[in-house]
């Protein structure tokens, strides 16, 4: 047997006999897709949550015609009884709405009527529901007041001397493919979560538990005990990112989104060209982790330093998320910026070049066997076999 | 057979060997003594092809240790100064983690497994996890790990160190039985009368070079001194 694959091995084996770590590493591909579906619901049913609201209301007879103006908009308008500022405190309604006693009298001498809304300022989930009621008074408001005006022989254009015409150029599609981009985030996190175990056992691990020194006598070459190790934590590592990646779209395909009208469709072809793409990163990820084991004298060292670690795939995704840009070629070859760009425009249904696919796994695959390089070097020196 | 001539090496400001040389022959019991911080310790790492010297050579059945790492580690079976085994490996694990290491063929693996769990007396726990081994059950996992590859040559680190007085009487006996097989033992030690008894050589390092060197009587005569202990202390005090 070559030393490679009984290196290889043996790290397998006490992996899977790591119960805890095994746990900690796997939990994260299961979490993930819940997450997923969790958020994507949510944002499904706050897009049409305004217009499906009920409004509550107080004084519905003293307003006949605006009720009915409301209810030709769809608006559903129900009778509220009781302290309506308490209701909304108590978080019992989002907003309810005060018709003065007053309001039909004051609209037939042609006076202002004020209609009370009792909102909570702090809840971000009531403000859609608040300001699409705002909105529609608005529009009540003047309509109202161009029947007036032309009834007094006025020009309705006098009122609109300067319009604010807001052009919103996100579709609904997009602001849900916005939310796409945690995938990636996920499958990219979970190369570094599911391979931790072994790649610091490995390494931080073997030097704490002064295992190392024995290991060390034996006749073979370190590089071949460091690509052994590496080869084990990276196939925990890539494990774990397919298990994600295909949790995510299995989460995904069960949420409604062709309610807001997005068109989520992954084929099978997709699917295996996105785990080419993407699994050399577990790869890269454990050398990454590997190295960083290697300085740390204990298990506990190294989790810290590798905690910052797995901050590193927030950048790219940040940086996405905030200046969200045109992909151009080269970004394929940066490793984790050019994986979480392919993953966001496969999912996205963007079209992808098949040339991406290749330039992304080549540059992980390509680092990741770089900084192994490093990690064998590292294992030469005497210094390693002290504790 | 053991060679080691004109071992220097520094770490840093300190000078840990400064001229060492001894040879530890086949069939033969070869006792390094020394205080500690002498140089036991880095003299047989650089044995074990870990540590290079900075001057002088190690060789290995005439194989070079420095030139030729890999080809004279396969002719030693080391328990080394650190015991580490891996908590979640049965001891059998660890035979085979190390048998295989030396491409010892699978197909005679287990049975030179089950020579070694009979030799050692380890049957009862050879397929348990380590974790929670006795510090005399952990030692004979190392030393059955140390030998799965029939090594002609074998280099102990203190191997009775923190072991009772049956796990300690069972080691003297496996040295004893390592020298019947013509085999070249080098062991240090602090324990006294553990070296006199076992060593036919005997080799005092004390700070970084061998201040004396020969059989126990050869030792107690230069140092004109009846007890060996008291030799001992002589001699590492007149450095």
């Amino acid at each position: 047997m070559h030393p490679i694959r009984v290196v290889l091995g043996k790290e397998l084996l006490d992996g899977r006999r790591d119960r805890r770590a095994l746990m900690s590493a796997f939990i994260f591909p299961f979490l993930a897709p819940i997450l997923v579906y969790a958020m994507m619901t949510a944002m499904v049913n706050l897009s049409s949550q305004a217009q499906k609201t009920i409004i509550p209301m107080v004084g519905i007879e003293h307003a006949p015609h605006l009720i009915a103006w409301l209810k030709e908009q769809n608006v559903s308008i129900e009778a509220f009884k009781g302290d309506p500022q308490a209701a909304v405190r108590d978080k019992k309604k989002d907003l309810v709405v005060i018709i003065p006693q007053d309001y039909e009298q004051r609209m037939a001498n042609a006076k202002p009527v004020a209609i009370e809304l009792v909102s909570d300022g702090s809840r971000t989930d009531a403000r859609p529901a608040v300001s699409h009621f705002q909105g529609l008074i608005r529009r009540y408001n003047n309509n109202l007041a161009s029947l007036r005006l032309i009834a007094r022989g006025v020009a309705p254009e006098v009122m609109s001397i300067v319009v604010v015409e807001g052009i919103d150029v996100a579709s609904k599609q997009q602001r849900a493919a916005a939310a796409l981009n945690f995938i990636p985030l996920y499958i990219i996190l979970a190369a570094f979560v599911s391979g931790m175990g072994i790649a610091v056992d490995s390494t931080a691990g073997e030097r704490e538990r002064k295992t190392i020194e024995p290991l060390l006598i034996n006749p073979i070459e370190r590089h071949d005990i460091v690509i052994g190790k590496w080869l084990a934590a990276s196939l925990f590592s890539c494990l774990g990112m397919v298990l994600t990646l295909v949790l995510c779209v299995l989460a995904m395909s069960q949420v409604p989104l062709e309610e807001i009208g997005l068109n989520f469709h992954v084929t099978s072809n997709q699917i295996v060209l996105m785990i080419i793409a993407t699994l050399p990163l577990g790869f890269l990820a454990s050398s990454m982790q590997m190295l960083l084991g290697i300085f740390a004298k204990s298990f506990k060292d190294a989790q810290s330093y590798i905690g910052i670690l797995t901050m590193l795939p927030m950048l790219p995704f940040l940086y996405l998320t905030f200046s969200p840009i045109a992909s151009q070629d080269w970004m394929y070859l940066v490793p984790l910026l050019g994986q979480q760009i392919l993953l966001s425009e496969v999912l996205g249904a963007k079209a992808v070049p098949l040339i991406a696919y290749f330039y992304s796994a080549v540059s992980g695959l390509v680092a990741g066997l770089g900084l192994v390089m490093i990690t064998a070097r590292l294992f030469q020196k005497e210094t390693i076999i002290r504790g | 057979m053991i060679e080691v001539n004109a071992l220097a090496k520094s770490f840093g400001d300190v000078q840990a060997l400064s001229d060492v040389t001894f040879r530890a022959e086949n069939g033969q019991i070869t006792g390094l003594l020394g205080p500690n911080g002498a140089g036991k310790s880095t003299s047989l790492r650089v044995l074990y092809g870990l540590v290079k010297p900075d001057a002088g050579s190690a060789t290995i059945d005439g194989v070079d240790v420095i030139a030729d790492p890999r080809a004279a580690q396969s002719k030693i079976g080391v328990l080394p100064d650190n015991q580490g085994l891996y908590v979640r490996l049965t001891a059998r694990d660890h035979i085979y983690y190390f048998g295989r290491l030396h491409g010892i063929d699978e197909n005679v693996l287990e049975s030179k497994t089950n020579e070694l769990i009979k030799l050692l007396d380890m049957a009862s726990i050879a397929d348990r996890r380590v974790d929670g081994f006795s510090q005399g059950e952990k030692t004979k996992v190392c030393l059955a790990r140390a030998l799965i590859h029939d090594p002609p040559n074998v280099m102990l680190d203190e191997p009775t160190n923190g072991l009772d007085v049956m796990t300690a009487r069972a080691v003297r006996d496996l040295i004893v039985e390592l020298k019947r097989r013509d085999i070249a033992v080098l062991f240090s030690s602090h324990v006294m009368h553990e070296v006199a008894r076992l060593c036919d050589q005997i080799v005092i390092i004390s700070d970084g070079r061998v201040v004396a060197q020969g059989t126990t009587d050869e030792i107690r005569s230069q140092a004109s001194e009846q007890n060996l202990e008291e030799a001992f202390i002589k001699l590492v005090e007149a450095v």
